[in-house]
């Protein structure tokens, strides 16, 4: 992005974030600056219940590779590294869970479980078996890249098969790009209650292909396949051109549509952060797109893109409706990078 | 080192050999990409030349079949030699073309392959930086014509350009065929010789430059001052 864009972009979230966070402050909600505190109080109690040994497998240094380490593939066919629930005492398995609850949403905690249980689902339906690849709720890790702190930069990891989340905070400002969702099976039952974990991303998006006149669906549908992620693990860095129907031509309740869609992903983080970035992300709905590829019909296997200048999130399904990677990017923020910029 | 090298190395293979074994015995691994090669091209149009990036991801199911195209020698590791023709076979089955015109040359930036367990396990992705020139595009608007002809048989493909970094190419159109073997780039080149910020840049130094010499002149004329009321 030229400078004398980006310098004009910065000041102006910059204040998105300040007018939120005075917002948020007024209306006696936590701030972001709250959240970050209660998440580095989290993430100390997670780390006072360690020993020595342990303390040193969950922490990373900020500037090291661990900041960019995470993959949509299962252990161990990706090694991972971090604190594995499945090594942890319960007392350590509950402070991950409460620094987890405080990070995340109540929905955002809510998506992350059930991919995990989707995975434990999978295991249990015979995948993994014997000495291939490592599935269940027992394979997934935790790591902190940088210190926690209230004020300086550092990344909340959480991830293993089919969750890759990147929590980037530095002081009252966050970021949750990039991470990776995904489900497979995208649907499953939990003693007779039908369970989803992408389902709402689903469904809205169809709600909103559908929603478009033939004009904008004319430009939204990409006449060619889209068969995986353009922008998946390994491809930091890069930005692709956006393509597909410019939300500036949608009436209000079509943006409406699409912003929900896209707090799917910004609403994972704690609310005050989500609130903060949601307001970033309606500010430059005049420059976002919104592209499709594959059937329109609910049900379907369809991709769909959202792409702005500071967003990219797309919806894969691989080879059916039982298989779905999902990536969310900030081009400019991935990692935090704003927040370490000098 | 070198025994922590070998005992990674062999750690990679166990890996390779489990997955093989979970392939093998039909456990479904997850159902990621296993019985295709996932090729994706990235391709940045700047004003002096085009810049090619493409990953290939072999699914675990067809790893083997790649690792005997890369291992001639059928070794079982992969030499310098044969990584090198595994990738100028790749290279030559990408065509380039501008406005119609013949077969732009491409030379090797960079590439990456990884060993012959990392692709066993799903984790090892060939990446390849190619560049050609195209220093004699004139203003106005062309046409980038790509085409990849590699592997056909179990592929899947992704072509995507790039936003250009240069604010003098932009961007205006993507066309593909259904399967995005082939991308055809629309763009416009901007005739104006130097960007915006590079004139801001321009003005910021003569405005530098211009400050210096007045102040050196006044500092000059200050000591011809002080030179003169000293001396009287």
């Amino acid at each position: 992005m030229p400078a004398s864009i980006r310098t004009p972009l910065i000041v102006a979230v910059a204040l998105v974030v300040c007018m939120a966070g005075a917002l948020a402050h007024a209306q006696g909600k936590p701030t972001p600056a709250d959240t970050t505190k209660q998440v580095v109080a989290a993430a100390q109690a997670v780390v006072a219940t360690l020993d020595a040994a342990g303390k040193t497998k969950v922490q990373f240094p900020f500037g090291g590779p661990q900041r960019t380490r995470w993959s949509n593939l299962p252990s161990p066919m990706f090694e991972r590294q971090g604190l594995k629930l499945g090594d942890l005492t319960p007392p350590q398995r509950e402070a991950v869970t409460k620094l987890l609850t405080v990070a995340f949403s109540g929905s955002g905690y809510k998506k992350v479980t059930e991919i995990m249980h989707g995975d434990e689902v999978l295991r249990q339906r015979g995948g993994g078996a014997g000495r291939g690849p490592a599935f269940g709720e027992n394979e997934y890790y935790l790591a902190f890249v940088g210190t926690p702190s209230t004020t300086t930069p550092w990344t909340l990891q959480f991830g293993g098969h089919h969750l890759a989340i990147n929590l980037t905070m530095g002081g009252s400002q966050a970021t949750l790009a990039p991470s990776h969702t995904a489900a497979q099976p995208a649907t499953y039952t939990v003693e007779g209650r039908t369970v989803r974990p992408l389902g709402a991303e689903n469904d809205k998006a169809f709600a909103l292909i559908n929603a478009l006149d033939a004009t904008q669906r004319g430009q939204a549908i990409l006449n060619y396949r889209i068969a995986d992620l353009v922008l998946g693990p390994r491809e930091d860095g890069k930005t692709i051109q956006p393509e597909g129907a410019k939300v500036s031509t949608f009436n209000a309740s079509q943006q409406t549509m699409l912003l929900e869609i896209v707090r799917e992903w910004t609403g994972i983080m704690n609310d005050a952060y989500a609130d903060a970035r949601m307001a970033e992300i309606k500010a430059d709905l005049p420059q976002t797109f919104f592209a499709w590829s594959g059937p329109t019909t609910a049900g379907s296997a369809a991709y769909f893109r959202i792409q702005g200048p500071t967003l990219v999130i797309e919806y894969a399904p691989q080879n059916g409706v039982d298989h779905i990677h999902t990536i969310y990017r900030d081009p400019t923020n991935d990692y935090g990078t704003k927040f370490t910029r000098k | 080192m070198t025994t922590a090298r070998s005992s990674r190395a062999s750690k990679r293979a166990l890996l390779a050999l489990l997955a093989a074994i979970a392939v093998a015995g039909g456990t479904r691994v997850s159902a990621h990409r296993l019985d295709e090669l996932l090729q994706a091209a990235r391709i940045a149009i700047e004003p002096d030349r085009v810049e090619l990036e493409m990953s290939l991801t072999p699914g675990t199911a067809v790893a083997d079949d790649l690792i005997r195209q890369i291992d001639a020698d059928g070794n079982g590791a992969f030499s310098g030699a044969e990584k090198q023709a595994y990738v100028d076979r790749t290279l030559s089955a990408l065509v380039l073309r501008v406005d119609e015109g013949p077969r732009l040359p491409m030379a090797m930036a960079s590439a990456s392959v990884p060993d012959a367990a990392a692709m066993r396990t799903g984790d090892g992705v060939i990446v390849l930086r190619a560049v050609a020139m195209a220093s004699s595009l004139s203003a106005g608007s062309h046409r980038l014509f790509f085409r990849n002809e590699h592997a056909p048989a179990n592929s899947v493909y992704l072509a995507n350009a790039l936003v250009p970094e240069s604010d003098q190419v932009a961007v205006t159109k993507q066309d593909r065929d259904g399967d995005q073997r082939e991308l055809t780039i629309t763009f416009a080149i901007n005739g104006a010789p130097a960007s915006t910020s590079r004139w801001v840049w321009i003005g910021l130094a003569g405005t530098l430059l211009a400050t210096a010499l007045l102040s050196r002149r006044r500092h000059a004329g200050h000591e011809q001052v002080a030179r003169a009321t000293s001396s009287g």
